[in-house]
Formats: C-alpha cells, sequence, structure tokens
C-alpha cells in the first residue's frame, strides 16, 4: 500500500479570502520525493489553482523557494520526510499574490537600486585578459539563482528593509570582486546597511549553492570599508582597541578567571582525556562561575584540563567588523600559544565554553593560517557539548544526578548550530540533567541579534532582532532558557529583565546538577 | 470584456537567452522597449543550459575558424541549415561572446587569462566556451544584470496569447496577466518573437515547465511560415532516475570532459556504431545508440544505459561539473564513484518560424530568434551552438526590429478580433463540463512520446496525426478550468497553454509523416530509400484555415550535400 503523509499548505486568494487559512492534504510518498512534487502532486490531485512557482525542478533556475516547516527552501530540492509534518507558507516579508506565490516587486527594486551590474568606464579591448585567481572568489560568489530564499528568514530583514538581505548584499560584493567593475560598491554596502547584519549565516544554510555569504560577502565588504578609512562604530572599535592592548575585547572589572585559578593544571587520578581550555575573553572576564564550571564538569568526566595562564582573544570582533589587521595578528597569537601549551602538556585537543570563539578558531583562524604557513592550527578545537557527547561518548558520561524539575528550552547561538555544526549534542547533555523536561523552539536557531558587531554597533536594530526573538522563547512557556555562548546569554538577560523566564549557560546548569547529586 | 491597451515601440515576447538580447540591442536605439516574460525575470530555460556556447576563438585550438565551424555546424546538422543562418551564426559568434563579458559574465579562463574551451560533440576542434557547468545559468544571470542596466520595461508573469496582424504587419499581442489575470493588449510597431522550444509536449523532457511551444502556435496562428517542424532533438544523456528527475539534462560536457557510455555488460557499446569518434558522435546518434542498446536488452534495469566518469581526475569533476555532482547528490548518487544512469529526453526543437538572416519572419514586423525559430541548426544541433543561437540571432532580432519600428506608427487593432480572443481565454473558466487541462496535457504528451519519438515509422506517423486531429477537434474546444479563478491560477495557464502544445505536435507530426526518408534527428525505421531527404518542409495556414506543408529546396550557400 502506498504510504501517504499530510501536508498543510498556506491558501490565500486577497481577491476572495479576508485572510489566509491552512489547508491540509493527503499525499502519497514516493521515496526521493521533493517538496516541489508534493506541490505537483496536489496541484494534479486535488487543486489545479493551487499557486506555487516552479520553472526548472532542478535547482537551476530559483523560482520554487517557499517556507517549508518556516524556514525557506527551493522545493525541488528539499526532500520530503514522510513521518514529519510538512508545513509549506509563502517566503516571510513579502506580499502575498495568491497562496504561495509572493509579490517580489520589493526585491527587484532594491537589486534595481544598487545598480547590479558591471559599470565601466571605458571601451573594452578584446580579448580581455582576465586571470583564473581574478575570478576564482568571484565564481562562487556568482552561483547565485536569485531564488531570494536568504531574504525570507533572514532576522535583519524581518525587522527593517533599511537592509536589502543577504541576497543584494552578495550581488555589492560580487560586483567588488570583479576587477572589471569601476563603481564605488564598498560605498553602496556602506549605504545598504552592511554593518546590519549579524553574521548568523541563515542565509548559508538556506542557500541552495551554499554560498557562503556572511564571509565572502559581508565580512569582504567590511574588510574593504576598514581599508577605504570608513570607521567602526563606537562600539566595535572599543573592542577592536581593547584587544589590541590588552589581548582581551572587554575591560577587566572583577578578578578575572585566570588569575583567579591557583594553577594551569586541573588534573585527574584516571583520566581519559586530556585537553586545553580556550577561556574567551567573557568567560575570563564576565562569567568566572561559568569557566569553573566547565572545568569542574570535564574533571567530574576524568579529563584532565589544562588552562594555560596566557590566553589571547581570538579576535571575533575584529573577524566580523573588518579589521583584518588586529584579526590576523590574534590568530597567530592564538595558534601560537595552544601551540606551545600542547607540547608542554601533551595534548592536542583545546575545549571552547564560546560559540563566538570556537567558530572564529575553526572557521577563521584555520584556514587563514594555513594559507600563511601551508599548515593549519595542529591542535583540533571541539565545543564543551560537542566533547562531551563526540569524543567521551554518551555511554561514557558520567551521568548528573542532581534533580532540576524545570521546563528547559534551548537557543541554538548561531556560530555553534551553523558555525560549528553542533546542533543535537548540547540537546542531549539538557536531556540527561534529571527533571528536566525539554522543551523544543522551532525557532531556536533564530538568532538573538547580539552578533556581527550589531550589538556593539547598532543597539536599537540588536534590541528589536533580540525581541522578536524574545517572543519565540516565550512561546515555548519554559521555565528557563540555556545557551551555549556568552554573548547570547548577555542579550537574552537583556531582554528577559521584565520577564520570569531564567537564563542559563549549559556547563553551569550541568555542574548544578552534578553539586546537587553530590549531597 | 475588459482589457487595458498598453503602447511601446519595440515589443519583445519572451524573456530568455534570445529575447534579453533583443531587448537589450532594441534599447539602444532609443525607443520605448517592452520585454515580456512569462515567468519572472531571469528564470528562463536558457538558465538550464549546462555545457557552453559555441565560438572559433582558437583560445585552446588556435586552427579553429568560423569556416571550419560552418562546416561542422552544416555537417552536424546533416546538411538541411538554412546556410546564410548557420554563416550569421559562426560568424558573429564572436563578437556576441565579447558582449557577453562587457556585460560582466565570468567564463572559465585559460591559463593565459583568456575564454576556456571545452571539446563537444561533433566539432573539429575545442570550440565550446563555459562556466564550469552552468553556462546558461551565467549568460542568464548576465543578460539580467544587462537588462537591469536598461530602460527595457520588464512585464513579468505576462503571458502572451496571440499575435494582432493589422493588413498583413504585426500590430501588437493579445496577453494576460498571469498574477492577477488581467487582460492585456500590447501594442507595438515591432515585434520579437523569443519564446524558445516545446519540449513539455514530450512526456521525457529536459525543458522547463514553460516550453510548451507558445510561439510555435502563436506564429503559425498568426500566418508565419514555419520550417523544419520534424527535427526534434533529443538529448541522449537525460536522467532516469527518480522518477521525478526523469528527462532531466547530463549535461553533454561531462562527455566532452571524457565520460563514457557503458551497458548492462560493461562494454563501452559506442565502439560498435561510431568508433571513430565515439560518445562524441552527433547527439541524434548517440541518442539512437543508447535506445538501440536498451531495446535489444543491454540497458540499465531502468532503462537506460551507464554514464561513467569514475577515470576522470577528481579536479576535473569537481571544477567543471559542479551542477552534475549536486543533481546527482540529490538522486543519491556520488557521480565521482558511481555510474549516472541515462536514457534520451526531449531537449531541443531544431524548426521552428522561419527566419531570414535579419531574424525577419514572413510578417512584416515581426521577427524572431532561438530556439522558437528554424533554420539555423538543420537536422540536428550541435551542442554548444543553442546558446551562440540566443545572443547571435538574439541581437539581430532586436536591431531588425528596432530599424523597423523606428519607419513605422502604431497600426488600428482589430477589437472584435481581441474581444474574440479573451473570451475564448474565459470561456475555459466559465465551461460547465469538460476536460481538465492536466488529462488533456497527460494524454498529448504520452502520444507525442511514444508515437512520435527516436525511432519513426509510417504506421506511428498516421496515428499520431489522426489523434492530434481528434484532440484538436473535440478536446481543445471544451477544455475547462476545476476552479474558476483568475488570480495566478496555474490550472488556467495550463488550458491556454494546451491550445499551443497541441498545435506544435500537429506540426510535428504531419511534417514527420510527410519525410520518408531518414534525416538528422528524423530517423524513420522504414525509411524510403530513395527519399534522401535534401529539402525543407515549411508549414503554413492555409486560406481554408488548413495546415498546409510543402518541401522547398535547401538554402544553400557553401556546401552542397553529398
Amino acid at each position: 500500500m502506498t504510504k501517504t503523509f499530510k501536508t498543510t499548505v498556506f491558501r490565500y486568494n486577497p481577491d476572495n479570502d479576508d485572510e489566509p487559512y491552512f489547508q491540509e492534504f493527503d499525499v502519497d510518498y514516493e521515496p526521493g520525493m521533493t517538496v516541489l512534487d508534493t506541490l505537483l502532486f496536489i496541484q494534479d490531485k486535488y487543486d489545479s489553482s493551487l499557486a506555487f512557482r516552479w520553472e526548472c525542478r532542478g535547482g537551476q533556475c530559483g523560482s520554487c523557494a517557499v517556507r517549508v516547516n518556516k524556514t525557506a527552501r527551493i522545493a525541488c530540492r528539499t526532500k520530503v520526510e514522510p513521518n514529519a509534518k510538512l508545513v509549506l507558507e509563502p517566503l516571510e516579508k513579502m506580499p502575498v499574490i495568491k497562496d504561495l506565490v509572493t509579490d517580489m516587486s520589493q526585491v527587484t527594486y532594491r537589486l534595481r537600486r544598487i545598480r547590479p551590474y558591471v559599470a565601466r568606464d571605458k571601451p573594452v579591448q578584446h580579448p580581455e585578459i582576465i586571470h583564473s585567481e581574478q575570478i576564482e572568489k568571484l565564481r562562487e560568489i556568482r552561483k547565485c539563482i536569485e531564488c531570494s530564499a536568504c531574504l525570507s528568514n533572514c532576522p535583519i530583514v524581518h525587522e527593517t528593509w533599511d537592509y536589502p538581505g543577504p541576497m543584494i548584499i552578495r550581488q555589492l560584493a560580487r560586483l567588488e570582486l570583479d576587477p572589471r567593475d569601476v563603481e564605488d560598491r564598498v560605498a553602496m554596502a556602506m549605504n545598504e546597511m552592511v554593518y546590519t547584519c549579524t553574521t548568523c549565516k541563515m542565509c548559508e544554510d538556506i542557500c541552495p549553492k551554499s554560498i557562503k555569504i556572511p564571509s565572502l560577502a559581508v565580512e569582504l565588504l567590511r574588510a574593504k570599508a576598514v581599508e577605504a578609512g570608513y570607521p567602526l562604530a563606537e562600539g566595535q572599535q572599543a573592542f577592536v582597541d581593547q584587544i589590541k592592548a590588552t589581548g582581551r575585547s572587554v575591560p577587566e572589572k572583577d578578578k578575572s578567571l585566570l588569575s583567579e585559578v591557583s594553577s594551569e593544571e586541573f588534573l585527574v587520578e584516571k583520566p581519559r582525556g586530556r585537553v586545553a581550555f580556550f577561556t574567551g575573553c567573557l568567560i575570563d572576564y564576565r562569567m568566572q562561575s561559568t569557566g569553573k564550571a566547565l572545568i569542574e564538569v570535564l574533571n567530574r568526566n576524568n579529563i584532565d584540563v589544562i588552562v594555560p595562564k596566557e590566553q589571547w582573544c581570538c579576535a571575533s570582533p575584529a573577524f566580523r567588523t573588518g579589521d583584518l589587521n588586529t584579526a590576523h595578528a590574534a590568530a597567530e597569537r592564538v595558534t601560537e600559544i595552544f601551540e606551545q601549551v600542547m607540547e608542554k602538556y601533551n595534548l592536542d585537543t583545546v575545549v571552547v565554553a564560546c560559540a563566538g570563539c570556537g567558530k572564529t578558531l575553526r572557521e577563521d583562524h584555520r584556514p587563514l593560517i594555513e594559507e600563511k604557513r601551508g599548515e593549519p592550527p595542529k591542535f583540533k578545537v571541539y565545543d564543551l557539548a560537542e566533547y562531551m557527547l563526540d569524543v567521551i561518548g554518551k555511554e561514557n558520561i558520567i551521568p548528573p544526578k542532581g534533580r532540576i524539575d524545570l521546563k528547559v528550552t534551548y537557543h541554538e547561538p548561531c556560530h555553534l548550530g551553523r558555525g560549528q555544526g553542533v546542533v543535537d549534542q548540547p540537546i542531549e547533555l539538557l536531556k540527561m540533567i534529571p527533571g528536566v523536561e525539554y522543551i523544543d523552539d522551532p525557532m531556536k536557531n533564530r538568532c538573538c541579534g547580539a552578533g556581527g558587531g550589531v550589538r556593539a554597533g547598532q543597539r536599537e536594530l540588536s534590541q528589536k532582532i533580540a525581541n522578536t526573538k524574545k517572543e519565540y522563547i516565550l512561546a515555548t512557556e519554559a521555565d528557563m532558557v540555556t545557551t551555549e555562548c556568552p554573548f547570547c546569554t548577555i542579550q537574552i538577560n537583556d531582554m528577559m529583565k521584565e520577564e520570569n523566564m531564567k537564563v542559563r549557560y549549559i556547563p553551569d546548569l550541568l555542574a548544578e546538577s552534578y553539586r546537587k547529586g553530590d549531597q | 470584456m475588459d482589457y487595458k491597451t498598453i503602447m511601446c515601440d519595440v515589443l519583445v515576447v519572451g524573456a530568455g537567452g534570445a529575447g534579453c538580447r533583443a531587448a537589450i540591442e532594441a534599447a539602444e536605439h532609443n525607443l520605448d522597449v517592452i520585454m515580456l516574460s512569462k515567468e519572472l525575470l531571469g528564470k528562463a530555460h536558457t538558465a538550464m543550459a549546462e555545457g557552453g556556447y559555441n565560438v572559433s576563438l582558437g583560445n585552446v585550438d588556435p586552427d579553429d575558424n568560423p569556416e571550419t565551424h560552418f562546416k561542422d555546424t552544416i555537417v552536424g546538422g546533416n546538411y538541411l541549415n538554412n546556410q546564410k543562418l548557420a554563416e550569421v551564426l559562426v560568424n558573429q559568434a564572436a563578437q556576441r561572446v565579447f558582449d557577453l563579458e562587457d556585460m560582466g559574465a565570468v567564463f572559465d579562463r585559460t591559463p593565459e587569462g583568456k575564454i576556456a574551451q571545452r571539446t563537444f560533440g561533433k566539432q573539429s576542434w575545442r570550440r565550446t566556451a563555459y562556466a564550469s557547468d552552468r553556462t546558461g545559468s551565467e549568460i542568464m544571470v548576465t543578460l539580467t544584470e544587462g537588462i537591469r542596466k536598461t530602460s527595457v520595461r520588464v512585464f513579468d508573469e505576462v503571458f502572451a496569447t496571440k499575435l494582432l496582424v493589422t493588413n498583413g504587419t504585426i500590430s501588437g499581442v493579445c496577453a494576460v496577466d498571469l498574477k492577477y489575470g488581467d487582460y492585456l493588449v500590447f501594442r507595438a510597431k515591432s515585434v520579437v518573437m523569443a519564446t524558445g522550444g516545446a519540449g513539455r509536449i514530450f512526456k521525457v523532457t529536459s525543458n522547463a515547465q514553460l516550453d510548451v511551444g507558445d510561439g510555435y502556435g502563436m506564429a503559425y496562428e498568426a500566418g508565419c511560415d514555419m520550417v523544419d517542424m520534424e527535427m526534434v532533438q533529443f538529448h541522449p544523456t537525460g536522467m532516469v532516475k527518480p522518477e521525478s528527475a526523469k528527462g532531466r539534462l547530463v549535461t553533454e560536457a561531462v562527455r566532452g570532459e571524457g565520460g563514457i557510455l557503458l551497458n548492462n555488460k560493461g562494454e563501452r557499446f559506442m565502439n560498435r556504431y561510431y568508433p571513430e569518434v565515439m560518445e562524441l558522435a552527433g547527439r541524434d546518434q548517440v541518442a539512437r545508440s543508447i535506445m538501440t542498446e536498451v531495446l535489444e536488452g543491454r540497458g540499465s534495469p531502468d532503462g537506460g544505459v551507464y554514464l561513467s566518469i569514475a577515470h576522470l581526475p577528481k579536479s576535473i569533476v569537481d571544477f567543471r561539473l559542479e551542477s552534475m555532482v549536486e543533481q546527482f547528490e540529490d538522486a543519491g548518487i556520488d557521480i565521482r564513484n558511481e555510474p549516472m544512469q541515462v536514457s534520451p529526453t526531449a531537449h531541443h526543437f531544431m524548426g521552428g518560424i522561419k527566419i531570414d538572416e535579419h531574424a525577419g519572419t514572413t510578417i512584416p514586423g515581426l521577427y524572431a530568434a532561438g530556439e522558437c525559430t528554424g533554420g539555423v541548426h538543420g537536422g540536428n544541433r550541435l551542442g554548444g551552438n543553442a546558446l551562440a543561437d540566443t545572443q547571435v540571432f538574439g541581437a539581430i532580432s532586436g536591431e531588425s526590429a528596432a530599424k523597423f519600428a523606428k519607419n513605422a506608427k502604431h497600426l488600428g487593432v482589430d477589437r472584435e478580433e481581441i474581444v474574440n480572443e479573451f473570451e475564448r481565454l474565459e470561456a475555459m473558466l466559465n465551461r460547465k463540463e469538460g476536460i481538465s487541462p492536466s488529462d488533456a496535457r497527460s494524454e498529448l504528451t504520452e502520444l507525442m512520446w511514444e508515437k512520435v519519438q527516436i525511432f519513426r515509422k509510417e504506421e506511428d506517423m498516421q496515428h499520431a496525426v489522426k489523434e492530434l486531429h481528434r484532440i484538436e477537434e473535440e478536446v481543445v474546444p471544451n477544455i475547462k478550468v476545476d476552479v474558476p479563478v483568475k488570480r495566478f491560477n496555474p490550472g488556467w495557464h495550463q488550458a491556454i497553454e494546451f491550445v499551443h502544445m497541441v498545435t506544435t505536435a500537429r506540426m510535428v507530426a504531419e511534417a514527420a509523416a510527410m519525410r520518408k526518408g531518414s534525416r538528422g534527428a528524423h530517423f524513420r525505421v522504414d525509411a524510403d530509400p530513395n527519399d534522401k531527404g535534401y529539402y525543407n518542409i515549411v508549414i503554413r495556414k492555409g486560406k481554408n484555415g488548413k495546415m498546409t506543408l510543402q518541401k522547398e529546396d535547401l538554402l544553400i550557400t557553401k556546401i552542397t550535400p553529398p
């Protein structure tokens, strides 16, 4: 018998309907079926007036972007999971023409506004000599098929059309990278608010061509802006100055973790492994207890922890905002420090508790160092939750025993989920704590609005993004939201000031359960 | 019957490679240009072309030149090409590829920094310029950027349904705004048809959903001469699995880069058919070889053959065949290690609206370019010549239309004819009983796929012709849209398209029935050995409204058939 599954489709014909509604259809499942196949099935079998766009069915034309279970995807390349629910909605932000067909005129208008073509100021001699190296990056970024899916889930576009969205910023970078184009694309990028992107990488995740828009477009244009002499926002510059002067992105307030801990070595009796702990600035200077909790959790799981007294900022703020001099210097410094630690303590693994630091070490330092010296940093980098689940292994984790009777939800830091591919492990850890009722937030991977220099440089916008995020978190009706990033923690704490929602760092909650269990 | 009339100087119908190029060219003449796009701008089928653009730059093989390109095109076309048009193609391909670069196209490069060129089937030299295996997409993106630089007014999701002719000269078109369902009349001093092909009249096709032959239908009804309609190219390598991807193009670049075809015994069977050129024989030849293997029981379990690139260096696969890697990954196949299953798929119409070297049709003021025209490619098109065709004839048609418009004024239009047209469309919505467009379409596409396919025979041709007559008389007037809504209603769009599909299919079948010998893509298993096939078949609507066909002499300038 044919397996069927239910598909819920957004319906709206503004000529006849006062408001949209959802309609459910039974669809026959075929292995390998895509969302487009599903829509065609419904159109063919139930309702030929169901409106959606499609042309090529092969990921080449970019017509068929819709929201699939809240996230925009191109329908022809998105596989259907027959045992899960399937909800199809039109792209966000664009007015609906009918059902899943939206009015794209805003996108067209915004594209036209940036003069989206190679502008020349003199006639071309043929053949025009262009070398492969000159177009290497351009070739990547040019794969865009203008499906507009990335605009739909962009947390910035969600708040304001001041920002034209990832696709259009990408087009500016495409032109900036083109040796033939003569326009001042950096000035245009500033005018198009390139500094409002939080580098949350949702666009990169959605992009059917996997274009790395945050790094290849946003950060590239920012670096060009810095190079051209555009000043950073005051708050962003402060971070960068602080890094250059002290190796920390924030000023010291209370006694720092590194000065507080008695020794570099936290050794256990029968170690099953040994790691170095990269604290990052915020854990060292602002969240000392979280740092201690991390050491404790690892020690309790029979892992030796080395906490090098000398540490240096990963310079994420500099990478994100385009100050590449500061960024590159920090990458070299961090690599040097931890390679020495590796040798001194005979270890090859660095554990990070900050999503931003982990992402920067992995995605930014690694290729950069490799490019500079032909060899990437010698150590492996893990997020704490990732290390526990993937290296120690779930079956070997010493179970925390203290009950924490709370409904707990999770906010996935962008630079952990999409930055490092760590998605399920933190949730697995939460579920190991007795008493915890885990509540999934379907929007858990929506950006909190802190990253990319936005909290530092564009506080008002950052708060708008945070307030939207807050609504999603509150909708879970959990007692507590947990996360795995100091920056997210600060941002969420701010947004929850008036609310009854507790905010916790996962290592803290784990340590609490362990300690309770001891009593 | 309410409709709005919109005025312009030059109207371009179609927004693919040829349409965009025509509009860009026309706009350079200080005229008001409107381009109608049935889809959103940039989504046309051109974006799905993969392999490349033929141009005898000689960047890789310096001995190449337009003469050789011409010869390859004529020999490849089985001598049926209009040689004047083929000359234009090969002589202007270089300038047009430079235009694309001027507009911002990013083609892959040679070590010296010139445009790189790869091997394609039936060509004497490495001639095909490319951007990985997404060359069409690169060109479409470039033209979209190009259009956004011009004053061209783009009306997207507007579907032209009928050409308006006043005293024998073009005067405008009737159209439907797909978004809101409004009826529109565009009055223009000249019109360019750039409506693409009609792969969708076949059940298995590489074509986008919009390629249903609108242009063929409209031009025929308006009285244009149509040529070579029996010549349909079945691309030898379409995807076989999964069912929903059946027919999707597997680019010729796979074979151009060194991919080999194998049957279920692991034999490189092309050795048996075309040992000198193997996988790089003409598309018609490779398609027939594959089908022969399948029909004689040496095919894969799913009814295709195997195409393998496992022996190619990873760097070539990743850099030059990146879309293929992605396309098969979606089907769960890693082509770096596993062979692809492929079988022929309806791909390209060599035939179409008859044009002269200025892209003029037989109706004054009406021009045409790209796949909707016939004559350039003869009986079989070389891979890589279609993209070149769109640019060369796109530019010519735009220029010709502009020049015509400069010396013309808007002609009057027959309002009764306009009202009749819109009432015809409206009737599909209002019918109480009738045949659903999707059922009608299935019937047609299955008939064409089964009877008017790669191996043709008299009995099938006669059957198809008879059936198509019946469909035209019984189904077309009774098409009924399920939901009578005008705002973005795909059911209605399909119903309107169906008429064009039937007209196109009839032209294909009638011409195929008339041609008794084998020539090019038209292969008769019962070929009459006395019919060498060195003629073109021209179709036009007779005074009595009946389809008339006649054989015409080939247009030869340089190369006489053997």
